[in-house]
């Protein structure tokens, strides 16, 4: 039966309900800036009606509880996302470094180039002057570091591509048990509150995740089940899988799945994805055409100098040492000569020649073995350091453009508005406001029903 | 629909996206290259490789221009007084040979034409920057005096001639060797003129005659000899006009590969500024609105 206790019971549940969606409020508005958090709103439900013979009385409220906004779609989306830019980031990074050392700068092996064919040039004007031969000579030398350099420059950011690929491997583990736990909690949580602060957590862990490696997520009872691209778990329900790295037979880092088995070439995406691909792909490709180029170029500019006679008479000796091992040419490559009169400037064996200048010049100018002249194909090795890097920035970036894009829907989506809390914070005032006046006007109803009839009231 | 209510990426990321155009301007501006990485534009970086080399090359090709032109000069110039000592040897000669001169005048004649026969050696043994116009390719002292040679003179050098590289696969020819010019067996300069003196010396009009001719055939040859100076100064004269050509070309290439626009470059870093302000000015209006800032505080 419907009485004052009635509504009394309804301001409570009212004053309680209000409570807790202003206790939401406060919570979205704390959590203005915390990277991860979705925005919970306070999910109100009528009571069911109260009859009792013709009287009908409403049940009041109840605060059924928190719901997350979020939409899992987007996050996927996002995390995809965020695995292909770091994987263009990690090359753009490792080829903004490498592509210094192949920048005109005085230096670099197009410059030494210039130098040496200056050089003969000017020795050809002048064939028995020391200071011209002294030129050709210290070309040569300056030529011989600028391979040493480079080769250097390519190497050292081969091996910090190695680095982090063990680093990332390491951070993949962590983030992995971390969410192996999360998923433990999460099938804890009940299924109305739409994983609530746990959720989040985990969507945050993995949104780094994807930044690190490709990966591929199945939501499943036990939580989710993340692995990587190519299918090799990661974690299941609430038990992680760690990945491991070995020393392969090249001396890089190989990464190793839980049961020892190589999928170094089957990762792709994120920054493990990209230190891979810039280690044992991009690199080793410029590494390639810069030491075909260096044990060439000194074959050929050796042969010439067998061709002539230094200005000692005798028959021209090998300018440069290259090691025999050609994938060390550009690095090892060095200056065999120690005198300028050595160098191979006489086709006749008289002092004073100097037709070998002109064998000496055609190594430069010449094609050799590989189709293109040195100059041709240095340009050729700049034009794939500058096509990767710029490739590598421009898929960033392109990549980045889209995922600002994707977050501002998610945004749109999940984060917390000011303004809309704020009418929150005023409606739900108001609603408490109005409830606690349900209870006092109920006092006083209460009041007047027992004082009825007692002098005093009138 | 709602919408994002997160203003703050979109925003640095447009701050951050104005102050790469701003930088690129300024870069552009300050350096005056559009391509300062091979990244910035690859074929461009590597047609420059291309460019670097050959102006390098123009330069130095240049330079040997210029020095094999002095160096072609002094000898065409050396070649022509010889040419004027051979003809007063000539006229020597055929004052000597005309039968009326005393034995005195004879002797007097011979001591000119020994003296005359003396600056050719001297002449043939000029040496320029160090090495000698007429020794082919050896570093001897061409001519030096021997007794026991019929021309009175023995040639040190070699028959070998230098080119000097003016171009790419183009090279000039720099010295004819003293043996072809000086000591050939058909037409010996040295030879005749020493003959001259012998003839002069015995005073037999015939043997005079003779020899004048053969200082006059001498003379002819030399004249010969000196047109392979001419047509080398005329090729490193044509070659230098080429260079400086090539030089031209590769520095219009250079700047329409990597160069930038002076007039566009400030025009873009004005406009970079301008956006740049926009966005600082837009965010700071932005950034601080909120539904708050209206809301009377609570009493």
């Amino acid at each position: 039966m419907g009485g004052l206790n009635t509504s009394l019971l309804i301001g409570v549940q009212a004053l309680d309900a209000n409570q807790g969606a202003l206790d939401a409020t406060s919570n979205n508005i704390a959590n203005v800036n915390t990277p991860g958090y979705t925005r919970e709103v306070a999910q109100f439900g009528e009571n069911g009606e109260t009859q009792s013979g013709d009287d009908v009385a409403g049940g009041g409220v109840t605060l059924e509880g928190l719901q997350s906004v979020r939409d899992e779609l987007l996050n996927i989306q996002i995390q995809q996302q965020t695995s292909q830019q770091s994987s263009a980031d990690a090359q753009s990074t490792s080829l903004q470094q490498v592509q210094t050392y192949f920048t005109t700068n005085g230096d670099d092996i197009a410059s030494e180039l210039t130098a040496l064919s200056s050089s003969l040039a000017q020795l050809s004007a002048s064939p028995s002057s020391a200071s011209a031969q002294l030129g050709v000579l210290s070309a040569g030398q300056n030529l011989a570091d600028a391979f040493n350099t480079t080769a250097q420059g390519l190497t050292t950011a081969q091996s910090d591509a190695d680095q982090q690929v063990t680093q990332t491997v390491s951070q993949i583990n962590s983030l992995t048990q971390q969410i192996a736990q999360l998923n433990g909690q999460l099938s804890q949580v009940p299924a109305g509150e739409n994983g609530g602060t746990t959720q989040d957590q985990l969507d945050q862990l993995v949104q780094q995740l994807s930044g690190l490696t490709n990966v591929s997520i199945t939501q499943t009872s036990d939580g989710e089940t993340i692995t990587t691209g190519n299918g090799t778990p990661l974690v299941m329900g609430n038990q992680s899988f760690t990945l491991q790295t070995t020393t392969g037979s090249d001396g890089f880092q190989q990464v190793l799945d839980s049961n020892g088995n190589n999928i170094t070439t089957s990762i792709s995406g994120g920054t493990l994805g990209g230190a891979i691909e810039v280690r044992d792909q991009t690199i080793p490709g410029l590494l390639s055409q810069l030491n075909t180029l260096a044990s060439q170029f000194g074959t050929a500019f050796n042969n010439a100098q067998a061709q002539g006679f230094d200005s000692n008479g005798n028959a021209g000796a090998n300018f440069f040492t290259i090691p025999t091992n050609p994938n060390d040419a550009a690095a090892g490559i060095s200056v065999a000569l120690t005198n300028p009169t050595q160098v191979a400037i006489s086709s006749d064996g008289s002092a004073g020649s100097n037709g070998n200048i002109a064998n000496l010049s055609a190594a430069l100018t010449n094609a050799l073995p590989s189709g293109e002249s040195a100059a041709n194909a240095y340009a050729s090795l700049v034009f794939s350091v500058g096509n990767a890097a710029s490739n590598a920035s421009t898929q960033s970036t392109a990549i980045g453009q889209n995922l600002t894009q994707l977050t501002t829907q998610q945004g749109a989506v999940s984060a917390v508005d000011i303004n809309e809390e704020t009418t929150n914070l005023m409606r739900f005032q108001a609603a408490y406001e109005a409830a606690s006046r349900i209870v006092s006007t109920v006092q006083v109803l209460d009041n007047a029903a027992l004082n009825m009839g007692s002098s005093t009231s009138f | 629909m709602r919408i994002d209510p997160n203003v703050v990426p979109t925003i640095l990321a447009d701050l951050q996206q104005s102050q790469v155009s701003l930088n690129t301007a300024l870069q552009e501006v300050s350096t005056g290259k559009s391509v300062n990485v091979p990244s910035d534009n690859p074929s461009a970086a590597a047609d420059m490789v291309e460019n670097t080399i050959e102006t390098g090359d123009v330069d130095q090709y240049t330079q040997n221009v210029n020095g094999t032109l002095s160096t072609v000069q002094s000898a065409s110039s050396i070649l022509s007084s010889v040419v004027t000592s051979l003809t007063q040897a000539v006229s020597l000669g055929t004052e000597g040979a005309n039968g009326t001169n005393s034995t005195a005048n004879l002797q007097a004649l011979a001591t000119q034409v020994q003296g005359i026969l003396s600056t050719v050696v001297s002449a043939a043994n000029t040496s320029f920057a160090g090495s000698y116009l007429f020794g082919g390719t050896s570093t001897a002292t061409p001519y030096s005096a021997d007794s026991s040679s019929p021309t009175g003179y023995t040639y040190n050098g070699n028959n070998d001639t230098n080119s000097v590289t003016i171009g790419d696969n183009l090279s000039v020819q720099v010295n004819v060797p003293g043996s072809q010019i000086f000591s050939n067996s058909s037409n010996n300069v040295l030879g005749s003129l020493n003959s001259l003196v012998t003839a002069l010396q015995s005073g037999n009009s015939s043997d005079i005659e003779t020899a004048t001719n053969s200082v006059d055939s001498a003379l002819n040859f030399v004249g010969q000899q000196q047109a392979v100076y001419g047509e080398a100064e005329s090729q490193l004269n044509s070659q230098e006009t080429s260079l400086q050509q090539d030089t031209v070309e590769l520095s219009t290439q250079e700047n329409n590969l990597i160069g930038v626009n002076e007039a566009t470059a400030a025009t873009d870093l004005s406009q970079a500024e301008t956006d740049n302000s926009a966005a600082l000015a837009a965010a700071a209006k932005v950034l601080p609105n909120s539904l708050l800032n209206y809301l009377a505080p609570p009493s």
